[in-house]
């Protein structure tokens, strides 16, 4: 019997293979696509105001005309996160299939398995919902929704290109670390509602590892607030925008040493803070199945699935904001494509980064995890703070 | 000490004069990490393990029984469903054992394709357990560039005889059927691919910082306690004890090819992961001078079509890849063994669970677990 | 050290201890003749030659040819042909192989350093058997005495947790002596 196709033909020479060349230029096709999508996104934007413009004109009180305009922002977010869950677990299967020389979904859709997480989610919409005998029902069936509901509100100040926000907030950062905190109380409810011991471990180790990594979260993005001097978003893309010698972007990653480490402190906060691996141990499936949804089915499990993404997508934008200039361009004279197209692309760059970590790394163990944060990670925060003050000092602005 | 959730003794914390209380937490059979069928009862207390209690026999076959009613031929086919990640091993450790006690002299050629063969399930069988260590650990990455190795392997023992797992291939006097040059040209392209690799998962997994600090000081078993608890293999060898039955009593010639035997220092976890890490490369190095040294002739030694073996007990023992596989036979001169017992290694080192568990953390008894390596097929047999 | 000088040792100290008539195949096997020689053998090996490795606790049942009544199928090289041909068990032979009622155990201790091998064999009645356990000597009896409990009903006295290990706890007798006739239970239901 001779067997079939091994890793050492195809490792000769992959580009020499039509298919290998065809599924590389579709892949890459596919990315452009979506960041062309963001961008005729970001210019039907400018419809927004003409809708508010043509609601004040049609009579209606100020309230409902408000009311109107925040139901419709909210629909706009809502949208936004759901359809980046199914998009960014669709990119998550691809990555990390390439990752493990795989090929990931290729059929659902007829194509590369584009329609995968589309019939997913009618999959568990149509799923059987189960709770536990031993469950708490109600505060089973309440958990997802606390855990939800937070990463939907912190979203309102969150920029999305120049001065395109649902919400223009003078303590955007502030508030946005504020309500991600909240999605906790809905893991520690899910943890503690499922009746199971595995769980509630989740659950409890969930509760120790987002209290504690918000602190060197907070702290990371001080430095970033001193170089800006404000706690706007929209004022911290500004202060990024224009370049050094004309032609070196002015984005905060690129101040010395306070730059760099304020960015790579505030990625492994991020990380520890969407769950994810190496940071992943209220969920470790190895060890306690899969914690806190272990004993959620269909839309309620997915409810924590479209969370976690959610925040990851949130961090997304957070970093690019903070570090990579938000909307500006890398290099002058591509100043003529539009800012949300920068914003888009640079999100899901950082997006990229979340995805890589967890198909790289190994998991720490919950005590490791928080003596890195008590022990690592929070004094440098403070140090990264002086030497951000010294910075300042020495006029870097 | 019986597993009783209704046991578990409360604890009294000294300073706080608060009453805390164990948990009692059932992991397996049924939970990902346990490896097949294994149950531990594990009381806590917080995330700390107080007592645990490693329970198994889900998967009690009763294999030696039903060998006693199998003639030997028949036995290879069961000896195979033991430790069934290598099931070359355990069809050699069978055929040795009857051979001796048969007196029976195994042509040169077949003896050197029972090296290549239990080398290439040894270098199978670890890849097991490397890609499941990772998953245990947390890093799913290495566990499919593992399994693509392992296919490759797999398909050499398909091309040679057919099976992909339990091959039935290693028969007493000899082995089933001869390999051909496309195979050899096959196994060569194979161990090529494969040694770069080696230095990929290096890279990967094994100098990983998180892996390093998961593993490094978690389970660290002394040579004193490894000898008294009777564990083999690379878990003996981990904690520092050179003991290869390859080299302290050689079968099908081992005594002929250069190798080293992959000694850990400490005994952790971690040299227990990368003993098996070196050994993949010393099985290579063992295939490669097998495949120079395979001259033509016989693969199977002039035996009668139905086995009768002398009156007599004979044991031999062989270093399969979890350890040290003995087979004691006892024969009355009928068709079938009077009584065969394995001594399986995946038994005996599980039983020191017990012991090192106790004071970790439950994420430890993953990696701690999965360090010793078991087949739960052995396990309970 | 040689073969023939740790079977002497083991002869010269151990009261009643002789070379077993039927030896393991290659390798010197020494027969006690009480349960209580046991532990003075182990101590013996372990402390002052060298014997520290416990390799294998096992039992054989020396009552006859297996039963083979319940599910176990009659010995036959074609399993398959709907009519077995009966082939003629030869007899039992040699000075040690006689069938007897007897349980016949035996331990086997591995030295690391010089790689050589002792067997200890003993005898005790299928009535009782009852023999001290070595679990305080060695730690890898524990597990491998409860195995040998399980499957043979041989009871090991001063076992810290003398329980069944492998069968299911409903399972009624000691599989793997040669007298032992399955009881169907709830699972034999097809």
């Amino acid at each position: 019997m001779m067997p079939r196709s091994w890793p050492t033909e195809v490792w000769k020479d992959p580009w020499s293979l039509p298919r290998y060349r065809a599924g590389a230029l579709w892949l890459g096709g596919i990315l452009f696509g979506i960041v062309l999508i963001s961008a005729v996104v970001g210019e039907l934007c400018v419809w927004g105001e003409k809708l508010f413009a043509f609601l004040s004109h049609l009579g209606l009180s100020v309230v409902v005309v408000d009311w109107i305009w925040v139901l419709v922002k909210l629909g706009c977010v809502i949208g936004l996160i759901v359809a980046n869950g199914l998009w960014a677990v669709w990119w998550e299967r691809k990555i990390s299939a390439h990752m493990q020389s795989r090929l990931g979904p290729m059929y659902a859709g007829g194509f590369h398995g584009w329609a995968q997480t589309i019939l997913d989610t009618v999959k568990l919409l149509l799923k059987e919902d189960i709770t536990p005998a031993s469950a708490d029902k109600v505060l089973h069936a309440l958990a997802p929704v606390v855990a939800i509901a937070p990463c939907v509100i912190a979203f309102a100040p969150v920029l999305f290109g120049k001065e395109l926000a649902a919400a223009k907030l003078d303590i955007g950062v502030l508030y946005i670390f504020a309500f991600a905190g909240i999605s906790v109380i809905g893991i520690v409810m899910a943890g503690w509602a499922s009746g199971n011991k595995y769980s509630l471990l989740g659950g409890l180790r969930a509760a120790a590892q987002i209290v504690s990594y918000e602190l060197p979260r907070g702290f990371s993005v001080v430095p970033i607030i001193m170089f800006a001097g404000s706690l706007d978003l929209a004022v911290i893309d500004q202060a990024q925008a224009g370049y050094w010698f004309g032609f070196f972007p002015r984005w905060f990653i690129f101040y010395p040493v306070a730059g760099q480490l304020s960015f790579l402190f505030f990625l492994i906060a991020s990380v520890a803070e969407t769950n994810r691996t190496p940071f992943d141990i209220p969920e470790a499936e190895s060890e306690l199945v899969a914690g806190f949804h272990t004993e959620f089915s269909g839309m309620k499990w997915s409810l924590f699935f479209l969370t976690e993404y959610g925040y990851v997508m949130l961090a997304s934008f957070l970093l690019a904001v903070f570090f990579f200039g938000g909307g500006a361009a890398p290099l002058p004279f591509l100043r003529f494509i539009p800012s949300w197209i920068w914003m888009m692309g640079k999100a899901m760059l950082m997006m990229f980064v979340f995805l890589w970590f967890r198909w790289t790394f190994p998991r720490l163990r919950v005590d490791q995890l928080m003596e890195f944060n008590w022990k690592f990670l929070l004094p440098w925060c403070f140090v990264n703070i002086a030497v951000a003050g010294l910075i300042l000092a020495w006029g870097m602005r | 000490m019986s597993i009783n959730p209704m046991n578990s003794t409360p604890i009294r914390s000294e300073t706080s004069g608060l009453k805390t209380d164990t948990l009692f937490l059932n992991m397996g059979p049924q939970h990902p990490s346990t490896h097949g069928v294994l149950r531990l009862g594990l009381t806590i207390s917080g995330e700390v393990i107080v007592e645990a209690m490693p329970d198994i026999g889900y998967l009690h076959r009763g294999v030696e029984k039903l060998l006693e009613t199998r003639t030997y031929a028949q036995g290879v086919v069961l000896a195979d469903r033991l430790d069934y990640c290598s099931a070359m091993s355990n069809d050699l450790a069978f055929c040795l054992s009857v051979e001796k006690l048969l007196g029976a002299q195994v042509p040169k050629r077949a003896q050197v394709l029972r090296v290549i063969m239990a080398e290439l399930n040894r270098i199978a069988s670890h890849l097991i357990f490397f890609g499941t260590y990772g998953i245990d650990i947390g890093a799913f990455t290495p566990f499919l560039y593992a399994f693509r190795e392992r296919e490759m392997v797999l398909d050499l023992f398909e091309m040679c005889c057919g099976a992909r797992l339990t091959y039935n291939y290693i028969r007493p006097g000899g082995v089933a059927s001869d390999i051909n040059a496309d195979w050899i040209a096959r196994c060569r392209e194979f161990l090529d691919f494969f040694k770069p690799r080696l230095d990929e998962y290096d890279t990967l997994l094994s100098f990983n910082p998180i892996f390093l600090v998961r593993t490094q000081t978690v389970g660290i078993i002394t040579p004193k306690t490894a000898v008294a608890w009777g564990l083999s293999g690379p878990n003996l060898r981990a904690s520092g004890v050179n003991y290869d039955v390859r080299q302290a009593e050689p079968y099908c010639g081992y005594e002929q090819y250069d190798f080293t035997v992959a000694l850990g220092k400490t005994g952790s976890c971690w040299d227990r992961y990368f003993c098996r890490v070196v050994e993949m490369r010393q099985s290579v190095r063992i295939v490669e001078q097998a495949l120079s040294r395979l001259a033509s002739g016989e693969i199977m030694a002039k035996l009668p079509k139905v086995l009768r073996l002398p009156a007599g007990e004979a044991y031999s023992h062989i270093e399969a890849s979890r350890g040290d596989l003995g087979v004691y036979i006892v024969s009355d001169g009928g068709l079938a063994p009077y009584r065969l017992h394995f001594r399986a290694p995946c038994f005996i080192n599980l039983a020191i669970l017990q012991e090192i568990l106790v004071g970790k953390k439950v994420a430890d008894v993953i990696a701690v677990l999965g360090s010793l390596d078991i087949v739960l097929g052995e396990v309970d047999r | 050290m040689t073969r023939e000088k740790v079977l002497s040792d083991i002869l010269a100290q151990v009261p009643g201890a002789s070379a077993a008539a039927a030896p393991v195949k290659d390798y010197p096997t020494v027969r006690l003749s009480q349960p209580s020689d046991l532990p003075t053998a182990a101590r013996l090996l372990k402390d002052e030659l060298g014997f520290d490795y416990l390799e294998m606790v096992t039992a054989v049942d020396w009552l006859g040819p297996t039963k083979t009544e319940g599910f176990l199928p009659a010995v036959t090289p074609i399993p398959f042909a709907a009519k077995a041909p009966a082939l003629p068990v030869t007899p039992a032979a040699g000075p040690d192989i006689a069938y007897r009622p007897v349980l016949d155990l035996l331990w086997s201790f591995g030295n690391l350093k010089t790689h050589l091998k002792v067997f200890l064999r003993l005898e005790v009645s299928r009535e009782k058997p009852e023999v001290p356990s070595l679990t305080g000597l060695f730690p890898a009896a524990d597990w491998q005495e409860r195995e040998t409990f399980d499957l043979f009903g041989v009871r090991f006295s001063g076992h810290p947790n003398l329980t069944k290990i492998l069968t299911p706890d409903f399972l009624q007798g000691h599989p793997l002596l040669k007298d032992y006739v399955h009881q169907p239970d709830e699972f034999d239901a097809d």
